[in-house]
């Protein structure tokens, strides 16, 4: 029998990853990816939430699948615009490596 | 007539401007600039016959994630103001955007509608949902000039760190919610005061939450994009940035944490983010030479007289203290915008000897540079009294002090372009030329400085009622 508790150490485990991700990896469009990851975390663990927080009446709370609904669709628009601009740095750099990322200084 | 219309109004202004920009060829783009000004100017004027009220704690469907408080209207103006002043400046700014240029001033019209959802936001969805579209909104804005290497590092560093912020936001509602069941701010507020209340979960969701906003209003730890981005980013769109994002995010953060306060360790926290927000903004500032820097350190350090308010429960001192902080920074970005395009160049030594070269520009710097640092007889002197009076009245000594002791800090480093402007002498003599409708606004936001230095009441009164963000909803 699958627990709430397993949906959340997966849903745990996916954001952990996500946010090493982007600390330590140095590729622009692998921490984009780890930023996804990060998301996607959260909507396991709201459908989780959901399906386990069972209404009076025997319905699931639908309130988090909605939500669900919000975030992969701005996730979508955020891919969108976010590798728009990574291309344009590209066309401009020829590298989507942090530490080619330096004129500014961090 | 609803408050919801004042938000889709300027949705439709923004796409009107996009299809003239798409259908009417041989138009001038500064007209659509000039359009979208009345447009929120008309939507402006609308705000004052819209109907405020109480929170209905009852609503249902979409008045469950929308209020039409006066807090909610007061933040709705604000962010009208600031997007009118921000195009004002994108005009001045205009011969050094390459192409796209009827679209750079369509979008600052679809942050301002994101703002003033966010002013209404009481549901963590509509929050989300709000806050999304500003950010974005801002992603296009900060990376445009995207020929420019510099901007377009900018353009990634807060497309990334601000993707980050919303990961934290995201998973931290989540948390909230698995705890109460509940996405409403009002309804998550009852079920943190139960007895019977999941404490670490609870407290590990709010922290989330709280770190996903601290990235938007650039409080420390979370404040490593702001200076590069400041300075990266077209400078009108750094106002923007600075005014704009920071008051929603506050906003956002008011509301959220009256939701919050019932845990105990919430504030202690909020109280330690404040104290090393106030300290590093502050210090960091000091040996900047890059004035666009400088201003982004700057924000940060009022970022954390804005937390001291916070921290203090008082939403009329953050209110009057963002009002202070428009008029100032807008002020100042203006001017730079003006010098930058004739110097070439955002160093203060570009400001060197600039009372003689144009002592107009020089007196509209010297102002606002004494605002920022908190001078008596401008807005910026009783808005951080207003944060401080606030912060004694709970006994938030230490707290204080450090604020106290970091104004004097600030001194030194506002006061330095004030130095560079009348000391110095200048590099070359020729005057600097700058748009008729950019000196009305200047003079009017110098006149709006010192008026609310010595009188300040309107802006008590409008916030009298607007301090209690969510006592209706109790």
């Amino acid at each position: 029998m699958v627990t709430l508790g397993d949906y959340l150490l997966v849903s745990g485990l996916l954001f952990t990853i996500g946010f090493a991700g982007v600390m330590l990896r140095r590729n622009i469009i692998i921490i984009f990816m780890s930023l996804e990851l990060m998301l996607n975390a959260a909507n396991l663990s709201l459908v989780a939430f959901s399906r386990f927080r069972v209404q009076p009446d025997g319905l699931p709370n639908y309130h988090a699948q909605v939500f669900v609904f919000f975030i992969i669709t701005v996730a979508a628009a955020e891919v969108a615009v976010g590798l728009a601009i990574i291309v344009a740095l590209y066309r401009a750099r020829r590298t989507t490596h942090v530490e080619d990322i330096a004129t500014l200084k961090f | 007539m609803q408050a919801a219309v004042l938000e889709i109004s300027a949705l439709v202004l923004g796409i009107f401007l996009l299809l003239c920009e798409a259908f009417a060829g041989a138009l001038d783009k500064r007209r659509l600039a000039y359009g979208g000004i009345f447009g929120l100017g008309l939507i402006l004027l609308a705000s004052f016959f819209v109907t405020a009220g109480p929170l209905q704690p009852d609503a249902v469907g979409f008045w469950s994630f929308y209020a039409a408080d006066p807090l909610a209207l007061f933040f709705k103006r604000f962010a009208l103001a600031t997007t009118m002043l921000v195009l004002i400046m994108m005009l001045e700014s205009a011969p050094r955007i390459q192409s796209g240029l009827g679209e750079f001033f369509a979008l600052p019209i679809f942050t301002c509608a994101g703002l003033m959802w966010m002013a209404s936001a009481i549901d963590f969805v509509m929050i989300f949902v709000s806050l999304e579209l500003v950010t974005m909104s801002f992603y296009v804005l900060v990376a445009y000039t995207r020929r420019n290497p510099v901007t377009l590092e900018a353009g990634v560093k807060y497309l990334i760190l601000s993707a980050l912020s919303t990961g934290f936001l995201v998973y931290g509602i989540t948390w909230v919610f698995g705890v109460t069941g509940e996405t409403s701010l009002a309804r998550v507020a009852a079920a943190f005061s139960q007895p019977n209340l999941e404490r670490a979960p609870a407290l590990f969701g709010a922290v989330l939450i709280l770190v996903g906003l601290g990235f938007k209003i650039a409080a420390v730890p979370f404040q490593i994009w702001v200076a590069d981005v400041y300075q990266g980013a077209p400078t009108a769109v750094t106002a923007y940035l600075s005014v704009g994002s920071k008051a929603a995010g506050f906003v956002v953060l008011l509301r959220v944490l009256s939701a919050f306060f019932i845990l105990p360790q919430v504030q202690r926290l909020l109280v330690a983010v404040a104290i090393a927000t106030l300290i590093y903004g502050n210090l960091a500032a000091l040996p900047q030479t890059n004035l666009k820097r400088l201003l982004g350190y700057s924000s940060i350090a009022h970022a954390g007289y804005l937390l001291v308010g916070v921290v203090s429960f008082s939403g009329a001192a953050v209110g009057f203290y963002l009002v202070s902080y428009l008029l100032m920074t807008l002020l100042s970005f203006t001017v730079l915008i003006v010098v930058a395009n004739s110097a070439g160049g955002e160093e203060i030594s570009d400001f060197d000897g600039l009372s003689k070269r144009s002592p107009f520009l020089a007196l509209a710097m010297m102002i606002s540079m004494l605002s920022l640092a908190g001078v008596p007889f401008t807005a910026g002197f009783f808005g951080k009294f207003m944060v401080f009076d606030a912060a004694i009245q709970q006994h938030q000594t230490a707290l204080v002090v450090v604020a106290v002791v970091t104004v004097a800090c600030g001194f030194y480093y506002y006061l330095k372009v004030i130095r560079a402007m009348y000391w110095e002498s200048p590099a070359r003599a020729a005057p600097i030329a700058f748009s008729q409708l950019s000196r009305v606004t200047m003079t009017g936001l110098m006149i709006a400085i010192i008026t609310l230095g010595v009188y300040p009441q309107p802006i008590l009164r409008a916030l009298s009622d607007a301090s209690h963000p969510v006592t209706a909803q109790r």
